[in-house]
């Protein structure tokens, strides 16, 4: 047997203080893991803190900035692709992608974040030319998209380890009592009724982006209670249709019922209506580097225009120009950039950061972000299986708090099999979420191998034969969590409102969800405010 | 007094108890021997006289061995017994283990029924002179011989009634060889103020316990490399690839090629299969000179290909480099494929099929996939859409390509699902099929572009296939025709579940 500390090889640590800090750090042998846990980023932070960049040495202009490379600043940068070329985009990591960043190791790419792209809904024009320019959609068959057959996921999508067996499917149904499965089905016609649902404004109920939903006020108010709140409402006690929505509030929000909005709770279930010529509407686009292979997509016609490891300090208004001054930690010096507009595409715990005197009227613990761990176990030949369906990309367990693992190779042409990578993701779930990021700082490397081994050693008993490695990332702040209040109240829409026709906004926390699809249209809404007002 | 008769009762019969085990431990690892000599080296009626005549001969020898064990009898007994418990019970895991190395196989499974039949044989000559001054020599006789013969009736009963089929072999001889363990120690705790070196035969027996604990747990790992041994005919060659197992056995004149058991070949036949494989399309091929075949590693399917002088080369893609090697050194093999993988036409690749495909740009006038079936996902990628639009890019015009597509007669569901995913990207199929007597009905499906031409010239020499044998496989018995089908995507894997229940519904 491999001893752990030989296979937890490294530990790459999000900051707690920032999202933005942990692509600057490199990966770090074993032996400085324990005294280095919450500590690479320590020298930069403390720059942060104390702003001790020095004066800029350059000076040099632009028509509009972007600030920050995730999928919002990317879009965003897309979209003014069309119409200039007078544009710039700070990125703090050395690589861009925000948390749909993915990895690689000799076994394969894997993604450290984001891992897919539900079927968009045709009503997301935008979204659907984006993939058409990427041939991820190659045509249209009586009126339906055709999907690339290498990005729909392969089969066996899903499974569900319950009850020692590995079911297929993710919805509990292996050897449940019938009154649970009675329950299940009704939850889910409940769903199907919302998703077929439209407002007394005529719009659909529950729309992807949230901006297209409808504001019917009995469909809003279903925001002011918990998701948990909702369920006891409606008479739902099956243990096994509470952790399926558990998981699914883990899935799409990194927050347990009780902490998330039931509009949001219900809107996982509700708003998915992409269909295809050539797949079942349920199916997903994903990639062996996830998202990843999106956020390489949207950069490539995109290279001269970003500027990589530029982490930006200060905004500031002068002469009817925003000044946006930052470290360039390649050269080790202050810079600043001026331009006519400037948007802000970082989340708004940092945004706050930037603009500390800004007028914004918004409440910022309003904005709540959900702490991650995921892990990247890579494993030999050999695996043990409980009896069941085989490996599939999705694989659950039952009863966990963990969203299970994807088999990263799942989505490899040609053979796979023999050696994998399982991205294990977990959401450190629970109402104090600051409390949850400390703690997750305080582990160990170790510490989090023993939790990750506990939670797949019921499913694969042995699975510490097989571990060659055992990567580490924390996102301090993987996503926005749509508190009940918190989608249809006005922190979101304050947040959302540009500062004096030159500064804009672009997050997917803006829209309250943090998914691919709404960082896409928060990009491409605020770049074209911009570009209209230039 | 009457103390000392009760105790001299006890150790009697905990003694004749033991004999009771031990001879049911010895039958047991009497018939492991036998059951796996089988399973490896096939021809069980000769592998289980020369095991039974092994073993008693070799008891024999311990019982001629016993007159040199003087004092300490009883601690003899003992540690003989342990040893008993540990050959025997390690004897399965040991073969197993060492089966891969095939020229000593036969000379340590002899050894190791010798050394199990010496200590066997040792041990009941032991014990009767243990108790030969505590029971009159006639009840002694009696008793033990009795105990032997029931132990004997026991372990044959139990071993292929129970054992076998809820513990499988390995665990079974693991298990005995605890239980015996587990005697000699609960004899040794018994008796131990009258024993000389109580403390260390504990001791042993701890570690004994131990391991042999260990060895049954872990028996599942070697387990799942016997499924891969059930041969009918003798293994000439065995290696573990990364991919696959691969066997060759040998039964008179009938070579077999066997992947992860599944059979490849059978050199009495494979002319019918591999002469239906290539001629049937590339007779029709107008001068073909570049020619693609995918899987195939043994070169029989070359060796077809290499008889239209046309054909300029042949690239064979084969993921795994043990096959192609094994079918390019050993003699006996290259006298079947006619040395066809040495021929300076031939390149082989050696890599992943589904990868190697989407980077070529060439086309080629015939391409032949002789992939296993599509038993699993990942083999079953092979067989979607998407493969064989890669396909059609590679396919030159007026060209044609032909899949082996499973048995149509057990498999029909499947058959033509092959066909109508290579309809479904476009080509126009042509299926056909044929009898091969070690598969049984065979299948393939031919795909091409537009028209291809009804005349054909098959090459001299042909064993099956002619133009008189030709016309009758194109067409279908109600019993295999055509049934409507769904197409094998990347995203619905349909084959894959088809193809498994139709093979689980015919084999049960």
């Amino acid at each position: 047997m491999i001893s752990r500390r030989k296979f937890v090889t490294r530990l790459v640590q999000g900051a707690g203080a920032s999202l933005l800090l942990p692509a600057l750090q490199h990966c770090r042998p074993a032996e400085t893991m324990h005294a280095q846990l919450g500590g690479p980023d320590a020298a930069l932070g403390h720059r942060l803190r104390t702003m001790d960049f020095g004066p800029p040495v350059s000076d040099t202009t632009t028509g509009i900035v972007i600030i920050g490379g995730g999928v919002a600043g990317l879009s965003a940068a897309r979209y003014l692709k069309r119409y200039t070329s007078d544009f710039t985009l700070l990125e703090l990591a050395a690589e861009p992608g925000g948390n749909a960043i993915g990895g690689q190791n000799a076994v394969s790419q894997y993604p450290w974040g984001a891992h897919y792209l539900p079927l968009p809904n045709d009503q997301d024009p935008e979204l659907v030319a984006f993939l058409q320019e990427t041939r991820v959609i190659t045509g249209y068959t009586d009126g339906l998209p055709v999907y690339n057959e290498y990005h729909l996921c392969f089969d066996p999508q899903e499974r569900l380890y319950i009850n020692g067996y590995w079911q297929a499917g993710v919805i509990p149904r292996a050897g449940i009592p019938a009154s649970d499965r009675d329950e299940i089905e009704r939850f889910l016609a409940l769903m199907h009724e919302y998703k077929e649902m439209r407002g007394s404004d005529g719009r659909e109920a529950f729309a992807i982006p949230v901006a297209n939903s409808s504001q019917d006020l009995v469909l809003r108010q279903l925001d002011s209670i918990s998701m948990e709140t909702f369920l006891t409402q409606h008479n739902f006690t099956s243990p096994f249709l509470r952790w399926y929505v558990q998981y699914c509030c883990a899935d799409d929000f990194g927050s347990a019922p009780a902490d998330t909005s039931a509009w949001a709770g219900i809107h996982y279930f509700a708003s998915r209506k992409g269909k295809a010529a050539n797949a079942p509407s349920d199916t997903v686009l994903t990639w062996p580097e996830g998202n990843g292979w999106l956020t390489n997509q949207l950069q490539t016609p995109l290279r001269e225009h970003i500027h990589t490891r530029s982490m930006v300090h200060n905004i500031q208004w002068s002469h009817g120009q925003v000044a946006v001054t930052y470290f360039d930690a390649t050269a080790g010096v202050s810079r600043r950039i001026r331009a006519r507009a400037a948007i802000v595409a970082t989340p708004q715990f940092i945004a706050r950061r930037l603009l500390p005197d800004a007028p914004r009227a918004f409440r910022p613990e309003a904005f709540q972000y959900a702490p991650w761990m995921v892990a990247n176990v890579t494993t030999t030949a050999g695996l043990t299986e409980k009896r069941g369906e085989p490996v599939c990309w999705d694989n659950v367990l039952y009863g966990s708090e963990s969203l299970g693992y994807v088999n990263a190779v799942h989505q490899k042409a040609g053979l796979t099999g023999a050696e994998r990578v399982l991205t294990y993701y977990l959401p450190l779930l629970g109402t104090d979420a600051l409390a949850r990021r400390q703690l997750a700082q305080r582990t160990t490397a170790d510490a989090w191998t023993d939790i990750i081994l506990a939670d797949l050693r019921r499913p694969h008993p042995t699975i510490e034969q097989y571990i060659s490695s055992v990567d580490l990332w924390i996102w301090g702040h993987g996503m926005i969590r749509p508190e009940p209040g918190f989608i249809w109240g006005t922190d979101r829409l304050q947040a959302a409102r540009p500062l004096q026709d030159t500064v804009y906004f672009a997050h997917s926390d803006l829209s309250g969800l943090s998914i691919f699809e709404e960082a896409f249209y928060q990009g491409h809404t605020a770049a074209r405010q911009a570009w209209q007002k230039l | 007094m009457i103390r000392d008769e009760r105790n001299a009762a006890g150790f009697q019969w905990l003694l004749l108890f033991s004999v009771f085990v031990v001879a049911t431990c010895g039958l047991i690892y009497e018939l492991v021997a036998g059951t796996l000599a089988s399973y490896l080296l096939g021809d069980s009626v000769t592998q289980f006289s020369t095991i039974i005549g092994t073993y008693l001969f070799a008891m024999g020898i311990g019982s001629y061995l016993s007159r040199f064990l003087k004092d300490n009898l009883l601690g003899w007994f003992i540690s003989i017994e342990l040893m008993v418990g540990m050959v025997g019970g390690f004897s399965a895991g040991v073969l197993f283990i060492l089966f891969e190395q095939v020229v000593y196989f036969r000379i340590i499974l002899y050894a190791l029924v010798v050394l199990t039949g010496t200590l066997v044989g040792l041990e009941l000559p032991l014990l009767m002179r243990i108790l030969k001054d505590r029971v009159e020599f006639s009840d002694l006789v009696s008793r033990i011989f009795t105990f032997d013969y029931i132990g004997a009736l026991f372990a044959s009963l139990l071993f292929p009634l129970i054992f076998i089929p809820y513990l499988g072999l390995l665990r079974t001889s693991f298990f005995f060889g605890f239980l015996n363990v587990g005697v000699a120690w609960i004899v040794a705790y018994r008796f131990r103020h009258d024993l000389r070196g109580y403390r260390s035969l504990r001791w042993s027996a701890i570690v004994c316990l131990v391991l042999l604990a260990a060895g049954f747990a872990l028996s599942e790992h070697l387990t799942r490399l016997s499924e891969s041994l059930t041969y009918p005919d003798k293994i000439v060659y065995a290696k573990s690839s990364p991919y696959q197992r691969i066997v060759l056995t040998r039964g008179g004149n009938d070579w077999r090629l066997f992947l992860n058991g599944n059979l490849q070949f059978s050199s009495l036949d494979e002319y019918r299969y591999h002469e239906a494989l290539i001629h049937p399309g590339l007779s029709r091929v107008h001068h073909p000179q570049n020619i693609l075949v995918l899987g195939g590693g043994d070169g029989m399917a070359v060796r077809e290909i290499l008889k239209y002088p046309s054909v300029r080369k042949i690239t064979l893609v084969d993921l795994d480099n043990s096959i192609t090697t094994l079918f390019k050194s050993n003699e006996a093999l290259m006298k079947l494929n006619q040395r066809s993988l040495m021929s300076p036409a031939v390149t082989v690749v050696n890599q992943d099929a589904f990868v190697w495909i989407r980077e070529q740009k060439n086309t080629y006038d015939f391409i032949t996939i002789d992939f296993p079936d599509p038993s699993n996902y990942s083999l079953g990628k092979l067989y979607t859409t998407t493969f064989y639009r890669e396909l059609r890019r590679l396919l030159a015009p007026g060209g044609c390509l032909v899949i082996q597509s499973t048995s149509p007669f057990v498999a029909r569901k499947s058959f033509w699902i092959v066909d109508e995913t290579l309809r479904k990207t476009g080509f126009a199929t042509l299926p056909y099929h044929c009898y091969v007597p070690s598969f049984g009905e065979w299948g393939f499906v031919m795909g091409f572009q537009g028209e291809l031409p009804e005349d054909y010239t098959l090459p001299a020499g042909l064993r099956f296939i002619s133009a008189a044998t030709l016309p009758p496989l194109y067409s279908f018995p109600p019993d295999m025709d055509r049934v409507a089908s769904e197409a094998n995507t990347l995203n619905n894997q349909v084959l894959v579940n088809t193809f498994e229940k139709e093979w689980a519904d015919y084999t049960r």
